[in-house]
């Protein structure tokens, strides 16, 4: 076993960063995989804004069922070269009443950080996603306030995610209406 | 001088799955840093039982900090010893 880790580890150098017109890179021949073997349900779709690349895209989710019903969300993924040893990078380009999105857009999900592992994929991540739409976990926030409402008034929350989808002020940060 | 003989055989890895798990490639192919299958691009097995190529996997292992645990069951990887 030992002999083995010392095997053709020269060959692993040079072999980083993008190739683009030459070779695929492995993190190009796994995202391609994972782009074949999508299976999503109505309410998730992917889009790619260049189809030759196939590191960046979006997401969109639309709910169908509770409190985000009827909005729609915008997620961009970056795939990068480190892929899948590294998770892509992804922001949610909407801005939402969510716990675990704030508005930046950056998003709080286990397996987009410390829970990634190289067996997961696109697919896994875009469930991961509908997921927090379902169940917005008011444990562990970005958007400490929306959480907070979550947690102490149901009924305020859910107000307010209609209201801010509708576009209007949830106190005093402005959101764009973003109903289908 | 009487009949010749040419020689062919076939290999195959003996894993419980057909695709390592990390890079998705076939385990008779080789993982995409490399260009031939076989003794160059072995799979390697850990005792949760799961099975990866090699390079896959320490790749991966190499790149936790702390404990690493199998990709599949975040059980800590241990090698199976050959």
């Amino acid at each position: 076993m030992i002999k083995l880790f010392t095997l053709k580890q020269q060959k692993k150098d040079g072999e980083s960063g993008p190739d683009r017109g030459k070779r695929a890179s492995a993190a190009q021949l796994r995202i391609q995989k994972d782009i074949n073997e999508l299976n999503l349900p109505k309410t998730c779709q992917v889009d790619f804004p260049d189809p030759d690349d196939l590191l960046n895209f979006k997401v969109v989710i639309a709910p169908d069922e509770e409190f985000y019903r009827g909005g729609r969300f915008v997620f961009s993924f970056k795939v990068g070269q480190g892929y899948p040893h590294d998770p892509p990078k992804v922001k949610c380009e909407t801005m939402v009443y969510h716990p675990n999105i704030d508005l930046e857009g950056n998003v709080c999900l286990n397996i987009l950080r410390e829970d990634w592992k190289p067996v997961l994929t696109i697919n896994s991540i875009v469930y991961g996603l509908q997921y927090l739409f379902l169940e917005p976990n008011p444990e562990d926030p970005l958007n400490k306030e929306a959480a907070e409402v979550l947690q102490t008034n149901r009924r305020l929350f859910e107000q307010n995610v209609a209201k801010s989808m509708r576009g209007g002020h949830i106190g005093n940060v402005y959101f764009d209406r973003c109903l289908k | 001088m009487g009949n010749s003989w040419t020689g062919v055989a076939t290999w195959k890895w003996i894993a419980n799955d057909d695709n390592c798990g990390i890079c998705r490639m076939a385990f008779d192919g080789c993982c995409p840093d490399c260009k031939l299958p076989g003794d160059d691009c072995p799979l390697v097995w850990g005792q949760c039982s799961h099975v990866f190529h090699m390079h896959c996997i320490v790749k991966w292992l190499q790149s936790q900090s702390t404990n690493s645990p199998c990709p599949m069951c975040r059980q800590e990887w241990k090698w199976k010893a050959g």
